[in-house]
């Protein structure tokens, strides 16, 4: 079932924002299909960001086809780009920088090296960090990137951090099958990283998460700002399917509603993230409605390779209603004790 | 959903190129896969010593553009080129290009065939060749061209000075290549300085002039911004064989849009500015505002106080 585009228009840009936020996404980069910067850039322009996309890999396509072409940016172009001509020559002024997959840890350490001094320079900025490691319990980056992450987090003021189950476990150390395990991974990342103000741990999933033949992810956060220093998880009904980008484009949407282009459009994390959530999960379910009438019966793992973000646009919208989303997605929040 | 794949330069900053047609392309309802011929930190008018990043050489070029091709063969109703650095990696996209246009005849192509403006060259001499290899061969697969007046000379091998001039260059052009946009004419040919002359050419009708008042600034990327725009358009009119489309039209349309851009990106630039090419922080000022314009990409609302810019045939 395809459902006809909502026309929508945009007001004039300066009527609602006085200006536009600009972000630096340092990710990858495929020539079809949405993964990295591609997942990210669309959306952030759409909601009103004029991204700067630096991107770390050229790929014909994400690995999940099975073959692809294509290249790594080298470390020294990676910092050129940032640092002599982004921030010496052109003066960019950066509302946040999102930072993703690096495809060696020479590049992931010159990376963080220039957007952690930048960020020690000019505290505003917000660094919105994924410490891509791998999922499922499988790494996919080199074993070398674990120990520079850990140093990467333990030294730089990140604003928020977002690992899934695997990379939260890695990084703090603490298997999580329970909330009581959620709990202390979240302590302990904060005493190992407690330069780090937020933490989001998507896609969680605990055995007993099969609740009487219903499939439930849960997605948990800690603010560790003083001012909050509380932790809430979601639980949220599984799709029947694995896409590709959904992280990506899941940070993506985070740092658009974390970084509000008015000050009092501020919320809490949890507020925040129950926004994103539901997005997200309107988008991903459009998706797989749109995929399945595609080519229908033959998916049996349900693996979703491009997220259709062209066809979601007026999902995007800025002036969306996130409350229109609530009835479909059943997200329910409690706080985590 | 139509998608195109566009092979041309990625800055990270700034709006030429493939981050110049993406946006818009995209709020039109396009996939748009992009093939970046470079990766710059913005455009080259900020001046040689600001500009860091790399070309992607031929091999990975050629090996980034067969993976694509190989792995989704006949999945785009368009292909979309742009600046491309050197010779080969022009040849290189060519050939790709062509070979799929082969297997999928109703594919629309729109070559822009970028080399230079006003004279002077931005790419190596030995491009020329490629290019006009790509247009003017008997068996070129390109359907839309989009040169500006010197690039056209250089295509057609001879000055242009006046409309006759002009009409014959078309006229020889059109034996390969069905419709063919003249995005800016010199001066001298309709001897109004006051004005931008883009002529709107389909084989078989009369070429028509339209005109758009000049903008005395300058702005990098508008020619990136208006091929992409015009694909859409002319991919409706050729795919859809809609015989009430017409193509000065849909070039007026585009104009409208380009002119609603500028004004933004006026709107936004300090008072009196006039950007001079070299300048970095003039540079920055006069980036196109393609996300401050994002109202103006949506083709299921009017353009609001359009303008009639078709002039009179040529």
């Amino acid at each position: 079932m395809t459902r006809s585009k909502e026309p929508r228009a945009f007001d004039p840009f300066s009527k609602r924002e006085k200006r536009t936020r600009r972000v630096l996404s340092v990710q990858s980069h495929v020539i079809h299909g949405y993964v990295g910067n591609k997942a990210a850039t669309f959306p952030l322009q759409y909601r009103g960001w004029d991204v700067d996309g630096l991107n770390t890999v050229q790929f014909s396509n994400h690995p999940g086809y099975g073959r692809f072409t294509g290249f790594r940016s080298q470390p020294n172009e990676i910092y050129e780009i940032m640092q002599k001509g982004l921030l010496e020559g052109l003066q960019m002024e950066y509302d946040a920088i999102l930072t993703g997959y690096l495809p060696s840890v020479e590049s992931l350490q010159i990376t963080a090296k220039v957007v952690g001094a930048l960020c020690r320079r000019e505290p505003h900025i917000n660094w919105i960090l994924d410490p891509v490691l791998g999922d499922n319990g499988k790494l996919y980056v080199a074993e070398e990137n674990v120990p520079a992450y850990k140093q990467i987090l333990r030294e730089n003021d990140v604003y928020v951090v977002t690992p899934n189950q695997f990379e939260m476990e890695t990084l703090s150390g603490v298997k999580i099958d329970s909330l009581q395990s959620l709990r202390l991974s979240f302590e302990l990342f904060h005493e190992a990283y407690p330069r780090v103000e937020k933490i989001v741990v998507t896609s969680l999933e605990f055995p007993s998460s099969a609740d009487i033949g219903e499939q439930y992810i849960y997605c948990a956060c800690f603010d560790t700002h003083p001012a909050s220093n509380a932790m809430s998880y979601f639980k949220i009904h599984k799709l029947d399917a694995q896409f590709s980008g959904s992280g990506d484009l899941f940070n993506a949407l985070l740092l658009d509603c974390i970084v509000p282009a008015q000050k009092e459009d501020a919320a809490a994390l949890p507020t925040v993230l129950r926004k994103v959530l539901l997005l997200v999960d309107k988008i991903l379910r459009r998706t797989l409605e749109l995929s399945v009438a595609e080519d229908a019966p033959s998916q049996q793992s349900r693996v979703i390779k491009d997220l259709k973000l062209i066809q979601c646009a007026e999902l995007l919208h800025p002036d969306r209603r996130f409350e229109d989303f609530e009835a479909a997605a059943r997200i329910t929040e409690s706080i985590l004790d | 959903m139509p998608r195109v794949l566009a092979t041309q330069s990625h800055v990270v900053h700034g709006f030429v190129g493939n981050k110049a047609a993406t946006f818009p392309l995209q709020c039109y309802g396009w996939d748009v896969d992009c093939c970046n011929s470079v990766q710059y930190s913005n455009h080259t008018g900020y001046g040689m010593d600001k500009v860091f990043g790399n070309i992607t050489d031929e091999k990975d070029l050629n090996q980034l553009l067969s993976g694509v091709l190989c792995n989704f063969a006949n999945d785009y109703e368009a292909l979309l080129s742009g600046y491309l650095p050197r010779k080969e990696s022009v040849r290189c996209m060519g050939q790709h290009y062509t070979a799929y246009k082969r297997e999928n005849p109703n594919s629309v192509w729109l070559m822009d065939p970028v080399m230079g403006d006003e004279g002077q060259l931005y790419v190596d001499q030995d491009v020329v060749v490629e290019y006009r290899n790509l247009a003017l061969s008997p068996y070129s697969d390109v359907d839309i061209m989009t040169p500006n007046h010197f690039e056209l000379e250089i295509i057609c091998g001879k000055t242009i000075d006046n409309e006759d001039q002009l009409k014959l260059a078309l006229q020889e052009l059109h034996q390969t290549v069905p419709v063919v946009i003249v995005t800016s004419c010199d001066e001298k040919v309709f001897n109004d300085p006051q004005h931008v002359y883009c002529v709107a050419s389909m084989k078989g009708h009369n070429p028509v002039v339209l005109r758009v008042p000049l903008i005395k600034s300058y702005f990098t990327g508008v020619g990136d911004l208006f091929s992409a725009l015009l694909l859409d358009r002319v991919y409706k009119l050729l795919s859809l064989s809609d015989e009430s489309l017409k193509l000065e039209h849909q070039v007026n349309d585009v104009l409208n849009v380009i002119q609603g851009v500028l004004k933004i990106t006026m709107a936004y630039a300090p008072k009196n500015h006039i950007a001079k090419i070299g300048n970095a922080i003039d540079m920055k000022n006069a980036e196109l505002r393609i996300i401050e314009s994002r109202h103006l990409f949506n083709q299921d609302i009017p353009i609001e106080g359009k303008q009639n810019f078709i002039y009179r045939e040529l």
